[in-house]
């Protein structure tokens, strides 16, 4: 790896990271102002399926599939005083490493791979719900600034161990 | 209210049904907390209840090819379910009959035989015994592959809904959904449909019955727990879900129908599909319908949600399984049904909608699942028992049935806890046989 390819990686690491606080932090409207106006963001329903058969995630099924618009939804929504799931908000904490730049083309556009482990702790319940899986996510350099164009989240569980999807992955 | 010096896990099987008998009094509107959060009145349910009904197993067109399989679970086993290549569906219980190990551990593929991982025995999709690895050699000619055939379970359809009971006594799945289906027409059997995708599955730490119980009848909740929706103007003003029709049949099945609407909440080109499909009557619900919530007991839930996303309405139907995983932990387990034969365009954003409403990251469902984990919790333990704690299912109870264009016991308005009554009725009724 190469000098240039450090600073690349460094700089996704950097915004995957600041994603990552933002969310923890509850600052949707900052995390919201990352988020490219194409943006596709799916988390498709995974399954078991015999031996190496692939992909082992459904291709027309998704927990979520949501462009700018509806992402704003639901952001509107943690704003009304009716947002149950969310009152009071989770206390989650993402860890995110395994940062992998697969395509960089200056100013332009990158494809970045990254896991991601998902701590969420709700209320005064003593159970975590762990959510664990990979993100490929595609950017677009826009008036300056990396914002997401797409985020693929392929979760690890086929039966998702917590109670519903009221976070953001 | 009966008094008690035994805690339940101290009571003989004769004195809990006793007890269950005597302080669960559904036509008086009483149900006591301790039903939701003891572990001993759930193994007697799994016994009572869940060995002996028909329960939900998946959807005709998951195995739509021959060769086709899916595993499934019923009532706390591992099922196959394969089609076999004269297209006949089967479904056996997914042990291997040697020693009992899993033949199948993949979610749905295809194949027309199964090899059990532990000694190679290989079974066909219709469950004959066909290889036994050096079969001459150990058992000579003594072994009976006739008998060793996978266990049967019985399987019957209703509209491409499957069902499965380990009850070899049981009535024939069409009666005992009886009244039910001229409901359940309207969500299955409108047009013919078709999954999408694989199911969501999630687990929320809840008895199932919380889930059973907010789908047979429960639109009250609506205003409040899903307050959100009307404020973001996707459905017109929070109490949207009272106007309508609540509606019980015999077994402890029930919905609530919302209506009227003026528009129609399904794709135009489909009407005369429709109208082959469904009685006069039935259609005439459909063309007006805003919604439709029920419960096929125990455990199969349905719903045609009506929404406005993106200033444009779209409708989505999905079913869902509230599987019990223990007292106080089920599966959620969501199918999203659409028209086969409806434009590309409109199955996308009935399934995207279907997505922002009512999958785990859903706008809608997400709220229930904060509720049914609470109750819950207040339910366990000794406390709520001992203290003799019920629920207030009194709504309605006043109120008299009306004449209504479908059978069963109709009231004029979804606010009412009758629908919640009749299920524990019947789930009273088995559980103290």
């Amino acid at each position: 790896m190469n000098l240039e390819q450090i600073l690349v990686k460094y700089e996704f690491e950097q915004w995957l990271n600041k994603e990552a606080e933002y969310l923890d932090n509850i600052e949707f409207d900052d995390w919201f102002a990352l988020m490219h106006s194409s943006l596709r963001y799916q988390m498709p329903v995974r399954v078991n399926k015999e031996g190496t058969e692939r992909p082992d995630y459904s291709t027309d099924m998704f927990t979520f599939n949501d462009d700018i618009e509806l992402l704003k939804l639901r952001l509107e929504r943690l704003k009304t005083d009716y947002a149950w799931a969310e009152i009071p908000p989770s206390r989650t904490r993402r860890f995110v490493s395994n940062v992998m730049v697969r395509e960089y083309a200056e100013g332009e556009k990158a494809v970045v791979k990254s896991y991601l482990l998902i701590y969420r702790s709700r209320s005064t319940d003593i159970h975590h719900d762990l959510i664990s899986g990979e993100r490929n996510d595609e950017f677009t350099f826009e008036d300056g600034k990396w914002k997401l164009s797409k985020r693929v989240f392929i979760v690890d569980q086929t039966t998702i161990n917590t109670r519903n999807l009221a976070i953001f992955v | 209210m009966l008094k008690t010096e035994k805690s339940l896990d101290e009571m003989t099987r004769e004195q809990l049904i006793h007890y269950i008998r005597e302080t669960v009094q559904p036509e008086k509107g009483i149900i006591p907390a301790y039903l939701l959060g003891n572990p001993t009145v759930y193994d007697v349910e799994h016994e009572k209840v869940f060995l002996k009904t028909w329960v939900f197993v998946g959807h005709e067109s998951e195995v739509p090819n021959a060769g086709d399989f899916m595993t499934r679970e019923l009532s706390g086993y591992s099922i196959i379910i394969t089609r076999d290549k004269e297209g006949e569906i089967h479904a056996f219980h997914n042990m291997c009959t040697h020693r009992g190990m899993k033949l199948c551990r993949a979610d749905k593929g295809n194949k027309s035989s199964f090899t059990c991982p532990y000694h190679g025995f290989n079974f066909k999709n219709t469950g004959e015994l066909i290889g036994v690895p050096l079969e001459k050699n150990i058992y000579g000619s003594t072994l009976d592959r006739l008998k060793m055939s996978l266990h049967k379970v019985k399987l019957e359809s209703y509209k491409g809904l499957l069902f499965g009971t380990w009850n070899d006594e049981a009535e024939p799945l069409e009666e005992f959904l009886g009244d039910f289906k001229w409901y359940l027409d309207i969500v299955v059997g409108r047009a013919e449909m078709e999954v999408i995708g694989a199911p969501q599955r999630f687990v929320v730490n809840s008895n199932w019955k919380v889930g059973s119980d907010n789908f047979v009848g429960d639109s009250y909740h609506t205003m409040v727990t899903h307050g959100s929706i009307a404020k973001l103007g996707m459905v017109p003003n929070a109490t949207y879900s009272k106007r309508g029709y609540q509606i019980y049949t015999e077994n402890g099945h029930g919905l609530n129908l919302g209506t009227p609407n003026p528009d129609f909440a399904f794709p135009e080109e489909l009407k005369d599909e429709y109208k082959n499909n469904l009685s006069e009557g039935q259609y005439e619900v459909l063309a007006n319908l805003k919604n439709m919530i029920g419960n096929i007991f125990p455990n199969l839930s349905f719903l045609i949600s009506h929404t406005k996303i993106k200033d444009q309405l779209i409708s989505n139907t999905s079913i869902r399984m509230w599987r019990p995983l223990g007292f106080n932990k089920m599966e959620v387990i969501a199918w999203m049904l659409v028209e086969k034969n409806a434009p590309q365009e409109w199955k996308d954003r009935s399934r995207d909608s279907f997505i922002l409403t009512f999958s785990p990251s859903g706008i809608f469902e997400q709220d229930d699942t904060e509720v049914f984990t609470d109750i819950t919790e207040a339910a366990s333990g000794p406390m709520p028992f001992h203290k003799n704690l019920t629920y207030n299912y009194t709504m309605g109870l006043h109120r008299e049935p009306v004449e209504f264009i479908g059978p069963g016991v109709v009231f004029d308005d979804k606010f009412t806890e009758a629908s919640q009554r009749n299920f524990y009725k019947y789930w009273l009724e088995l559980m103290t046989k």
